[in-house]
């Protein structure tokens, strides 16, 4: 009875969460693996806003007597220890947290992967995607967590069913705007180019036949009549590249509430050179989700970093 | 019927060569400018500038001849051994610089983009034309060397047309110090450098060394982008020893004998 309640549970938990539900199926059958004593250390890494928390909210939910959960806000700068619980399966959120990109940087980390490898726990981490990327590459880290889940992006209707579960039924209007429609399918746009002509850098607008693709797909679309609130979200998708944090935020910048038009939905477009100081700050940034100025400014050993951070973003 | 060459012909001929400098002049700065934009494939796109350069080169002069000069069969007999007889008093020189950059188009010993040992000169390969190879050394002199090198000489290309290159790091510390540690300080300098490039195929080694009165350590490790090879040289050799610094690990001591202590040491020996 008790087991079937949990099973029930769990299944209202799993619904409750949009997409990643292959990603939770291989979570829950390593859990399961390791009660009958096959022990495998997991690492789940993703983009920053893809999810990450989300899922491990999922499976802390779903298995609340056997997980202890600690997570991680900045960068840890003591060796960490196991909290005391009988609890044997150990969540870890944004392990990117455990080192930092100067020399001396990696103590930590490689402290708890002493610790992760010989003890009776389970790991699930949580990884930001680059910082694994990074970490793979110099430490080989990926031997310690052998299954390792990769969060897929989220489609159409999953943006759709993760935004719209916060209204209630038809409180948002989807409208036609006529300025969506009127946008050419091709146009000659200008492309910013700077020439160095005697040490001088002069400006220069290159026209060039831009073609609108989301025009095109409207308009296609329009023939197979689509419902707007999916050509809305098709959007929001290209946009967002499938990653549900940037979603939401494309949602919250496009959203007249409670109107949302496809017009109001506009990519995001920059124009910026960087130089490779800006570059690697940006990947920094992107790699940690976030970071003190001050630990940026030691890690790119730079004392501009707030005339970068100012650049970036403008 | 005797044909002769007019004003215009040679007008014509002299058009067809600037239009076709000038069409290549356009394509190399815009696939200059352009690979600047695409990051690791900034070498991939150089790469095309040569091949495009001597098939322009090549189109304009098949046209010159077939239709400005309309040569006839016995013309082209004839010119062809004037060319010959050209070649052979005077522009072998020239025409084996053309060969020879063909060769490298074909071959790619070295790209735009590369850094390369030609010679006793060492630099980035900034242009590879019809008769010359152009490269820049780190002290900013600009090299020309005849392409016709590439037979007579080995070239060594540093990077093999990747954006990124081995960078071989040399530390001396003191026979003292503690190897494994200042290993590790290395390790993590080199890994840690903005400019570094990590991966399976390009990992980094830190190698020790024993010497009489000191230890060598060397890291051999990819630039990013060849580019930075220097900075990235430097960036790695001030982190390394900002840390040893911190922990204790000493530049080799200077072993330079007094002359009394070389006296009794001599004197000892005997």
């Amino acid at each position: 009875m008790g087991l079937y309640k949990i099973m029930n549970d769990s299944k209202q938990i799993s619904a409750e969460l949009v997409g990643f539900q292959e990603e939770l199926a291989s979570i829950q059958t390593a859990i399961a693996d390791f009660e009958s004593g096959r022990k495998l250390n997991i690492a789940v890494m993703a983009e920053p806003f893809a999810g990450r928390t989300a899922l491990l909210d999922a499976i802390e939910k779903m298995n609340p007597q056997k997980v202890t959960r600690l997570s991680f806000s900045s960068i840890v700068k003591n060796k960490i220890t196991l909290p005391e619980s009988p609890k044997r399966i150990i969540l870890i959120d944004d392990c990117q947290f455990l080192y930092t990109r100067k020399t001396g940087g990696f103590d930590v980390l490689d402290d708890f992967l002493e610790l992760v490898s010989p003890s009776n726990y389970l790991f699930i981490t949580s990884w930001n995607l680059y910082s694994w990327k990074y970490l793979d590459e110099v430490m080989n880290i990926g031997r310690y967590f052998p299954i390792q889940v990769s969060l897929s992006k989220f489609t159409a209707a999953e943006i759709k069913e993760s935004i719209l579960s916060k209204y209630k039924p038809d409180e948002i209007k989807f409208v036609e705007d006529v300025e969506f429609e009127k946008e050419k399918i091709i146009e000659v746009a200008k492309y910013p180019l700077a020439l160095k002509l005697m040490k001088k850098s002069i400006p220069v607008n290159i026209p060039f036949l831009k073609i609108n693709f989301d025009s095109i797909k409207f308009i296609l679309r329009r023939e197979e009549k689509v419902a707007i609130e999916d050509i809305i979200f098709e959007k929001i998708l290209q946009v967002s590249n499938g990653n549900p944090g940037v979603a939401q935020v494309v949602w919250q910048k496009s959203l007249e509430y409670p109107v949302i038009k496809p017009g109001r939905i506009k990519e995001f477009t920059f124009n910026i050179d960087l130089d490779y100081t800006e570059a690697f700050v940006l990947s920094t940034i992107l790699s940690m989700k976030s970071i003190k100025k001050e630990e940026l400014a030691e890690i790119a050993e730079y004392e501009h970093t707030e005339e970068i951070l100012f650049r970036l973003t403008k | 019927m005797t044909e002769t060459i007019d004003i215009g012909i040679v007008i014509d001929a002299i058009s067809i060569i600037v239009i076709a400098y000038l069409l290549t002049w356009v394509i190399t700065f815009v696939l200059t400018r352009f690979s600047e934009r695409v990051g690791i494939y900034r070498v991939t796109v150089k790469m095309v500038i040569p091949l495009l350069k001597f098939s322009i080169y090549g189109v304009a002069f098949y046209y010159i001849l077939r239709d400005v000069f309309a040569l006839t069969t016995t013309e082209s007999i004839a010119f062809s051994g004037l060319f010959g007889a050209a070649i052979g008093f005077g522009l072998k020189d020239l025409f084996a610089d053309i060969i020879g950059g063909i060769v490298i188009t074909l071959e790619k010993p070295y790209q735009i983009g590369d850094k390369i040992t030609m010679g006793d000169y060492y630099g980035e390969v900034q242009d590879i034309g019809l008769r010359a190879t152009k490269f820049v050394t780190p002290g900013d002199t600009l090299i020309t060397a005849p392409n016709y090198m590439v037979f007579t000489q080995a070239v060594a290309s540093a990077n093999a047309g990747n954006p990124e290159m081995m960078v071989v790091i040399d530390l001396f510390i003191d026979s003292d110090s503690h190897a494994d540690l200042a290993m590790k300080i290395l390790r993590e300098a080199v890994v840690t450098s903005k400019y570094v490039y990590v991966s399976r195929k390009r990992p980094v080694a830190i190698l020790l060394k024993d010497f009489p009165f000191y230890r060598r350590i060397r890291s051999k490790a990819y630039v990013n982008d060849l580019r930075y090879e220097f900075e990235f040289e430097s960036d790695v050799t001030e982190r390394a020893w900002d840390e040893f610094a911190r922990k204790g690990i000493g530049a080799p001591k200077v072993n330079v004998l007094s002359e009394s202590a070389a006296g009794n040491r001599n004197a000892r020996s005997s």
